[in-house]
């Protein structure tokens, strides 16, 4: 009980900047709206479900990736980080906190995936599972923010790396369309981003057509976790540095 | 029987090829104010972030109530409250809320949190802008908030980094005030500081700091009866009609001499042509008896 009150200490600490500065909440609303009545408007069902399941793995990995990243990133810039440390606050605490507080961010996919799953009359039992899966793309995505961004020496540029980072991960390889548009050899290339492997297996999760045999996709994914989780525990430590 | 709170012997930091701490040894009691003075660079800061759990110690031992600080360190955490050096308040949250959530944060109920914020929201004199988020607060209403934040914790021992470091005379005297308070109670508070006129004013123990080593550590009055002076003298240069004093400390146009007793002063005085050069006459300080420890060489080797 004690420790479900620390995160929801962290978690308003950390969050409260999104409810504070709403706007932000609003353009991520119009940005998942426009890209579904986009989808919608050229008419393809399959486009649609695509689009459910990379809103709950996209949406969770730049929540990762690029929000609760950043919210450590700056929490170590001003110190507070410190003033944490030095205090009952622990770090898997401090971590699951900091990603509650974020969580305003997941609610505009979550829910914009929900109802386009309701209009389309698509089987929604694949979204409990799929969300399993998003929690890991969310894990990752602040692991791989954090594996970079702890390691500049000018902290102050940390969205200017995390947005790019988001860019490059979710809009240029097969997300939102599938990985069967591109030319074979390329699709085993294209595994070599993490949001890649994700996809396909969450496609796989929903019974939509994958570009490779899932095997692929476990080992890109496997093989992520493995590095990034060694390259962000030597340099994500709670005192004692 | 007082015990000790802080412990440290030999203790030092290495960055690469470089000791930001090289030797910092000193203890402080339990319900002790303690200052750590020296300039920037002495190595104040390292020491209060080793001693925060934050950093671990290349060399030495410290201890913080009685427990080891690289062992222990767990145990520690859950018994002191840090204020780091540059924090910066989250702008987002309002003096009450930042107090309140900070709390619970580190394990408080909500009802209680509440209640303890505003009550340091009285003692830290932030009624006025309660409503206000950080971004429309002032440098010193944020650092009031900081240092609120901290000692609001009730923690055993406090570490606060250069707290008053900008702030306005009001402000300062707030936060002072505040903490002689809560020394009073029993809780042991370890200031750094950079203003040897804060030590003096607040400290029950000073540590007197430079290039990364203790210099001296005793009661900021016991460290000023070691200067062979009383009295310093601030004057023109002017005024001196070329004699010279191998002591004085220049100061461009201005000098300062040191003078042992209100005698020599007043010899001192009768040597200058004109009185109106003597800008002022004040007791010796810490300030003096830190610049003679470390001009004298008393430095550990």
């Amino acid at each position: 009980m004690k420790q479900l009150k620390q995160i929801l200490g962290i978690a308003v600490l950390n969050g409260k900047w999104i409810l504070r500065q709403p706007l932000w909440l609003v353009q991520s609303v119009i940005a998942v709206l426009g890209m579904t009545i986009t989808l919608f408007a050229w008419g393809s069902n399959l486009a649609l479900n695509n689009l459910v399941v990379a809103y709950l793995i996209v949406g969770s990995w730049s929540l990762g990736l690029n929000i609760v990243a950043q919210t450590i990133g700056w929490n170590r810039v001003d110190h507070v980080y410190e003033s944490y440390v030095a205090s009952p606050i622990s770090l898997p605490i401090y971590f699951t906190g900091t990603i509650i507080g974020s969580m305003p961010f997941f609610s505009t996919h979550l829910t914009t995936a929900v109802v386009v799953s309701l209009l389309c009359r698509m089987d929604m039992t694949f979204i409990p599972i799929v969300l399993l899966l998003a929690l890991i793309a969310l894990i990752l995505g602040a692991f791989l923010s954090l594996s970079i961004i702890l390691r500049l020496k000018n902290p102050t540029n940390i969205s200017a790396i995390t947005n790019p980072l988001q860019t490059l991960t979710t809009i240029l390889p097969p997300i939102y369309y599938p990985l069967t548009f591109i030319h074979p050899p390329l699709r085993q290339l294209a595994m070599a981003l993490p949001t890649v492997p994700l996809m396909e297996i969450g496609r796989w999760l929903a019974s939509l057509p994958t570009g490779l045999n899932l095997a692929f996709s476990l080992v890109s994914l496997i093989s992520w976790i493995a590095i990034v989780t060694a390259l962000v525990a030597k340099k994500l430590k709670w005192g004692q540095e | 029987m007082t015990s000790v709170a802080i412990n440290t012997a030999e203790l030092g930091k290495r960055y690469g090829d470089t000791w930001g701490l090289k030797n910092s040894t000193f203890n402080i009691k339990q319900g002790e104010l303690a200052v750590l003075v020296g300039p920037n660079g002495a190595g104040k800061t390292t020491t209060v972030r080793i001693l925060a759990t934050f950093l671990r110690p290349s060399q030495g031992k410290a201890e913080v109530l009685g427990m080891d600080i690289v062992k222990d360190y767990k145990k520690i955490r859950s018994r002191i409250a840090y204020l780091p050096q540059g924090y910066g308040i989250n702008n987002n949250l309002t003096p009450l809320e930042s107090i309140k959530w900070t709390l619970v944060a580190r394990g408080s109920s909500l009802s209680e949190a509440k209640l303890r914020a505003k009550k340091w929201m009285e003692l830290m004199s932030l009624e006025d802008c309660k409503n206000r988020t950080g971004w429309t607060l002032s440098g010193g209403e944020k650092r009031k908030v900081a240092v609120g934040m901290t000692l609001a914790a009730d923690a055993d021992v406090v570490f606060l980094d250069e707290p008053t470091t900008g702030l306005d005379v009001e402000a300062r005297h707030i936060i002072w005030k505040i903490v002689r308070d809560i020394v009073t109670g029993g809780t042991t508070i370890l200031l750094t500081t950079h203003d040897m006129k804060e030590g003096e004013t607040i400290a029950d123990t000073a540590v007197l700091m430079n290039h990364g080593q203790t210099v001296n550590q005793n009661t900021p009055q016991s460290l000023i009866k070691t200067l062979p002076y009383e009295y310093r003298v601030t004057m023109k240069k002017e005024g001196l009609n070329g004699t010279t004093h191998p002591d004085a400390i220049d100061l461009g146009d201005r000098l300062i001499i040191y003078a042992e007793s209100d005698k020599k002063v007043r010899d001192l005085m009768a040597s200058f042509s004109d009185l109106s050069t003597v800008l002022s006459v004040n007791r010796v300080g810490l300030e003096d008896a830190y610049l003679h420890l470390v001009g004298k060489g008393e430095m550990p080797e």
